[in-house]
């Protein structure tokens, strides 16, 4: 080995199997079934064409209902984009009645945590992961031609998209309450 | 207040007073120590789903729950140089004098301008209600400030300089 | 207090009070600094009687080199003395024979005053003395057929009078044009000053019609192409340029004088209120920051001072 390891920065919990930093979390996760992406396609298939059928509801039910807990990222984001895909097509007006008989059908309030985790994920969307883009602390010097760290004036874009989950969430917090929040952060099953 | 402006607080509202339902827990890793998880990350059991909220690509809050502490990270609007710059001098000033704020972080997580971090004691020995009320109320004056100071810059410079150039006329 | 003085006031007030009719003589003997790193010595070396105001100037060659020492032996004629040593110029007033009115006395206080701003001065006037010469010369050619020193203008006059910045003057037939240099230490200074200028150079199209044309960019103009030792910087902005565009009606004999005084004061007043600026910014989000701490205070819980009665209903409190 190498002798210029500094043995201060050693994590030593990571190298003891009995410490909680190597808990397995997997024995929280309830069993979930392997996805493949071509059942992901299918699903999504499926969901766009009760969509262009004029069933936006019975779209949105279909794609919370199966919601592909089991599958990659890539088939995560696949989901992802065919629910914003519905959730966009439904009119503001639509949003409350269509959310209560949701809600009230049986297995709702199951619908409305699945519906959550997606309003959160469509948010968190483009994020920068914190090794990305690094952020610097003495901001850029950019001249004229604007170019740092940060887009100026770009910052409204997104903005439509969002909007759509911001009116989303405020509907349903309305009636499923804080509790669903708090289900999707200790969902150890993620979209 | 503006259009989007509204739903976005209402969520941070709703997102910040679900993730604050927080307790006391004593450190896994070292006996008798009582850590903020979600800065010591000791655990991975104890970190729950980090949740984004964001009105555009500019502006978001990032929540990030544990079990006995919460991470709650704000990115401001800037859209230009000034306003960037007038960001970046008030969060310095204010995480400056973090000690005063109790629950301000020190350090911004990387992509955002300013954190706070809630604890356990934290909700223990105050409202949780009105801590909420506190950051949603200091990100609707956060972006109001920081307007009107790029404002009264731009009448100062306009006035200075018609009042250095007059003399010429 | 918007613009700047002109002349230095502690001078000032300080002759003023050893000339005035009931002032006994007493010995001096203070450093003064200016703005641009000028450093005046008032002292009273030989008698208390005699006060000697000495200047330096870190530029003072450069601009001895553009006719400094006539403009000052114009303005200072019969005061002038050997230069104290360490200094550039000095000048001697005796006491004991001051001119007879006050109003003589006042104008020699202010003109000693003014030492700087005449020492400075001499470059302005050398430009624009030459640009007159230029306009006469220009009048007998149509603007193709004029020779080549017509048209281009003179040289062009640099006076580095701070350590990383300079001034630039450069006479034409049509113009004088100025030229400041000027350096942003911080990048709060660079976007500030950056807001100031654009006003400056929108200000011509707002109202102030007759004011000289301003330019500015980060890079050296045109004008002083070959320049040697111009900053440049790193390519971030952190240097300036800004270009004062004086047009005739500005050089007339009658108002050279106030122009000159004026545009001197230029740098020093831009930076004094960027950071002034920064100041009232920095207030701001003080109280600012006032306001959040008093909202966070509101999350803590009042502390109830619970009124305890004993049996007898008489009331007590808990010894802290």
């Amino acid at each position: 080995m190498a002798a210029n390891i500094n043995w201060r920065t050693i994590n030593i919990d990571a190298l003891d199997p009995e410490s909680a930093y190597n808990f397995d979390l997997t024995t929280l996760t309830p069993a979930v079934q392997p996805v493949s992406s071509s059942e992901v396609q299918t699903l999504s298939g499926q969901v766009r064409q009760l969509l262009r059928g004029g069933n936006a509801e019975g779209a949105l039910r279909g794609a919370l209902e199966n919601a592909p807990y089991g599958a990659d990222e890539q088939g995560k984001a696949m989901h992802l984009s065919v629910v914003t895909e519905v959730l966009g097509q439904i009119r503001q007006a639509e949003m409350t009645p269509l959310l209560q008989r949701m809600y009230q059908a049986e297995g709702g309030s199951e619908l409305c945590d699945t519906l959550m985790k997606y309003l959160y994920k469509g948010m968190g969307q483009g994020t920068p992961t914190s090794n990305s883009t690094p952020k610097n602390l003495t901001p850029q010097a950019t001249g004229f031609s604007q170019v740092g760290g940060r887009h100026f004036g770009g910052g409204e874009g997104g903005g439509q998209a969002m909007s759509v989950f911001l009116s989303w969430h405020e509907k349903l917090v309305e009636m499923v309450g804080p509790g669903s929040i708090v289900r999707v952060m200790s969902d150890r099953r993620t979209v | 207040m503006s259009q989007s402006l509204r739903p976005y607080l209402s969520c941070v509202r709703s997102t910040l007073t679900a993730a604050l339902s927080l307790s006391n827990f004593a450190s896994q890793a070292a006996e008798r120590h009582n850590v903020p998880e979600i800065e010591a990350a000791s655990s991975p059991e104890l970190l729950l789903n980090p949740l984004t909220v964001s009105r555009n690509q500019e502006e978001r809050v990032f929540v990030e729950p544990s079990v006995n502490s919460v991470r709650v990270s704000i990115r401001i609007k800037q859209a230009d140089e000034i306003e960037h710059i007038l960001v970046h001098k008030f969060t310095r000033f204010l995480t400056q004098r973090a000690e005063a704020f109790f629950i301000l972080r020190r350090k911004a997580v990387p992509g955002y301008d300013i954190s706070f971090l809630i604890t356990n004691f934290h909700t223990e020995e105050m409202l949780k209600h009105k801590l909420v009320d506190f950051i949603i109320q200091f990100m609707e004056e956060v972006d109001k400030e920081i307007s009107e100071m790029k404002l009264f810059l731009n009448a100062r410079a306009r006035f200075v300089a018609e009042s250095f150039l007059t003399p010429f006329d | 207090m918007l613009l700047l003085d002109y002349q230095n006031v502690l001078i000032e007030s300080l002759l003023k009070d050893r000339l005035a009719p009931d002032a006994t003589p007493t010995s001096i003997d203070q450093v003064v600094s200016d703005f641009d790193n000028v450093t005046f010595h008032i002292s009273t070396p030989t008698s208390k009687s005699q006060i000697l105001v000495s200047i330096r100037v870190k530029c003072f060659d450069e601009l001895v080199k553009y006719g400094a020492q006539a403009v000052l032996e114009r303005e200072y004629g019969p005061y002038i003395v050997q230069p104290e040593s360490g200094y550039d110029f000095s000048v001697q007033i005796d006491l004991a024979q001051l001119p007879e009115s006050q109003e003589e006395k006042d104008e020699l206080v202010a003109k000693i005053s003014l030492l700087k701003r005449n020492a400075m001065a001499a470059p302005f006037e050398q430009a624009f003395d030459e640009h007159t010469e230029l306009q006469e010369q220009a009048r007998q050619y149509t603007s193709e057929s004029a020779p080549q020193g017509v048209r281009e203008g003179g040289e062009v006059r640099a006076i580095h009078y701070r350590e990383e910045e300079g001034i630039y003057i450069k006479a034409s037939h049509d113009r004088v044009t100025v030229i400041f240099s000027t350096v942003f230490r911080e990048e709060t200074d660079r976007v500030f000053g950056k807001v100031f200028l654009q006003e400056f150079v929108d200000a011509r199209k707002r109202g102030v019609q007759n004011a000289p044309q301003v330019l500015q960019s980060n890079e050296p103009p045109l004008e002083l192409q070959g320049q040697p030792g111009l900053a440049r910087g790193s390519g971030k902005g952190e240097v300036g340029y800004i270009t004062f565009v004086l047009f005739p009606r500005h050089l007339t004999p009658q108002r050279r004088g106030e122009v000159i005084s004026h545009i001197q004061t230029f740098r020093d007043y831009f930076h004094y209120h960027i950071k002034a600026s920064k100041a009232y910014i920095h207030s701001r989000m003080r109280r600012r920051t006032a306001d959040f701490l008093q909202v966070l205070r509101r999350a803590r819980p009042e502390a109830e001072e619970k009124e305890r009665k004993t049996a007898s209903g008489r009331t007590f409190r808990v010894q802290a």
